[in-house]
């Protein structure tokens, strides 16, 4: 940390620019302001207080963003690296894994949601209708998603084992042991498993967040719904679902982020099989980076941006979506 | 017919707890057994429970080598992330300045970037610096992954801080430094605690970057470590569990004192 001393001069002259942080450099000159406008602006001491999260933005987020860019064009051997133009993206287009990878990462982040997000609606519902015993419940349900995908990942190749895991020794005790497989080895059941798991992660949280908008709803709507004489179903469906909409959509958004990053749960459980049915970009980025030995790293990067791309494009899309139907709607 | 109601529903939250804390207690009660036990009857209670198998995890693997990196990887990087952070967020909430909005939103926005498309490079550039494979690099990596997140919460919680309370430190003579370490710092401290927890959970967790950036057995953090030990011991199902539930035990210590504070932390995102 910067000395108090230094802080306290905060010389209005522009300081030295971090290198690598544009436009930062650009902000602190002019001269200082009129002490009396009440809008304090010390340009030294915002340098100060910025300088150790700009430099460490610069140096492991921004730098190494660009030089990823500036792979994909290339093809980066360890010693040297040459310029190979557009030829990385024109593999790209014709690389059937990867297009395996990204309908497995978007059929994963487009379910999930609406499984977390719905089956979350209703236990916080129930929550939310006063049930005894409501935060030993809430404080239960949570649980799941404090522990790593390194041990779920552990456990849920357990419960899905064909001898002896859980789920087939309920399905035998049910009798429908000809239902039982080995969820995981199976490229038919491999990726709607690890679906379930992580709505089994995930679910917990989002109900969390849920009851929480539910708990600060105002309390004079619902009470006017009532006086309404309007029923239980009635009040879901027109009063408390229209005023949690924005975190239903938010939380949705956040799931659908979260599922398209998905890379530790399929790497610890299936690390892509079988027969590349649980492949994700997540895992094929870092297959073909660090497990194939063809030590380039320039065609990754290239995957790697494609996929920024797409996925930039997918949360933006989804949120003017929701925002254009929120405009229609009121 | 509203108490058949009643229980219908407890019957189904109940079920559904069965659901979401059934694993960790069959892991649980998996770790107090031995194999031998477990193949025998693999939902059996752990009777007699063999509480000496944590010792023999810890003493006869690299757990405690894997426990202390990660204790010290991680702390280090929630150190750093609160006091960068608080920096940061309370200069984004209290100076105007051109560009205020710019970097706030330049920081924020990587919080939807998928982690590939820096890790390569992040992988080439650590080589380069000579910080590959080590603590220091991985520390570095987690406080700058962790930081816009960090940032955005206390962002929120330094902005409501009114800013009459600025005036008045000023007018008894603090310093710029002296009013955000005195003034705006402890008032925002449940906010800091938030992240501290937050950042925590989640870097005990982190596995993804561990796994390009550290390759040492002396440097694994936990989550390598498990995997690793998940590959030595592939079929002693009752010491992977035992291994299992000391890399959960310090979240679960974290969640039984601070479990208001931590889904607190956890939703803090997703909440407006």
């Amino acid at each position: 940390m910067t000395s108090t001393a230094t802080l306290r001069e905060a010389p209005p002259v522009a300081p030295v620019g971090a290198p690598g942080q544009a436009g930062a450099t650009g902000a602190v000159r002019g001269p200082a302001p009129p002490p009396d406008d009440g809008v304090p602006r010390p340009y030294g001491t915002i340098l100060a207080f910025l300088l150790p999260a700009l430099t460490l933005y610069a140096a492991f987020t921004a730098y190494p963003f660009f030089r990823t860019l500036w792979n994909s064009f290339h093809k980066v051997l360890p010693r040297r690296s040459e310029f190979v133009g557009l030829e990385n993206y024109a593999t790209l287009a014709g690389d059937e894994l990867f297009w395996r990878a990204v309908r497995n990462t978007l059929i994963w982040a487009s379910t999930s949601p609406l499984f977390e997000v719905t089956i979350a609606l209703l236990l916080a519902l129930a929550l939310y209708a006063k049930v005894p015993g409501a935060r030993f419940f809430r404080v239960a349900w949570f649980t799941p998603v404090l522990m790593s995908y390194v041990v779920v990942g552990i456990l849920f190749v357990w419960i899905y084992n064909y001898d002896w895991g859980p789920v087939n020794a309920a399905l035998r005790w049910l009798g429908l042991g000809e239902l039982a497989r080995a969820w995981l080895g199976n490229p038919n059941t491999a990726l709607p498993a690890l679906i379930a798991v992580t709505t089994w992660m995930w679910t917990g949280f989002n109900m969390v967040v849920l009851l929480a908008a539910l708990h600060s709803l105002p309390k004079e709507v619902i009470e006017a719904a009532e006086l309404d004489n309007c029923g239980w179903g009635q009040k879901l469906v027109f009063v408390i679902l229209p005023l949690v909409r924005p975190t239903l959509l938010n939380l949705v958004v956040l799931s659908f982020i979260g599922k398209m990053k998905i890379f530790d749960l399929v790497w610890i459980t299936t690390k892509g099989g079988p027969l590349w049915s649980t492949e994700t970009v997540s895992t094929y980025v870092y297959k073909r980076a660090f497990e194939w030995s063809t030590f380039d790293l320039g065609y990754p990067s290239t995957i790697a941006t494609v996929w920024f791309v797409i996925v930039l494009a997918a949360v933006l899309t989804l949120t003017y979506a929701f925002r254009l139907r929120e405009k229609l709607e009121y | 017919m509203e108490v058949l109601r009643r229980s219908a529903l407890l019957l189904a939250l109940s079920l559904y707890t069965a659901f979401a804390a059934g694993p960790f207690v069959w892991a649980a009660m998996m770790s107090l057994r031995t194999t031998t036990e477990i193949t025998r009857d693999h939902f059996a209670l752990p009777i007699p429970a063999h509480f000496e198998k944590f010792p023999l995890a810890w003493f006869s693997s690299n757990y405690s080598v894997y426990f202390s990196n990660s204790a010290m990887i991680v702390l280090s990087a929630v150190l750093i992330l609160t006091i960068v952070g608080a920096m940061a967020a309370h200069c984004f909430a209290r100076y105007r300045f051109r560009l205020n909005r710019v970097l706030y939103f330049l920081i924020f926005s990587t919080i939807i970037f998928p982690p590939q498309i820096t890790i390569i490079a992040l992988f080439q550039i650590l080589v380069q610096y000579g910080l590959y494979d080590t603590k220091a690099g991985l520390v570095a990596v987690y406080v700058a992954i962790q930081l816009p997140l960090t940032i955005y919460i206390l962002e929120t919680f330094f902005a409501r801080i009114p800013s009459d309370l600025f005036d008045a430190a000023r007018m008894d003579g603090y310093s710029e430094w002296a009013i955000f370490w005195r003034v705006s710092f402890p008032i925002a401290l449940p906010a800091v605690a938030t992240t501290v927890i937050l950042n925590f959970i989640l870097l005990w967790n982190e596995f993804l970057y561990a796994v390009v950036l550290i390759t040492d057995e002396a440097n694994r953090t936990l989550p390598l470590g498990i995997q690793r030990f998940m590959g030595d011991q592939l079929e002693d199902t009752g010491m992977i569990a035992t291994g299992l539930m000391i890399a959960i035990v310090p979240v679960i210590l974290v969640y039984a004192f601070f479990s208001e504070k931590l889904i607190q932390g956890m939703t803090a995102g997703a909440v407006k």
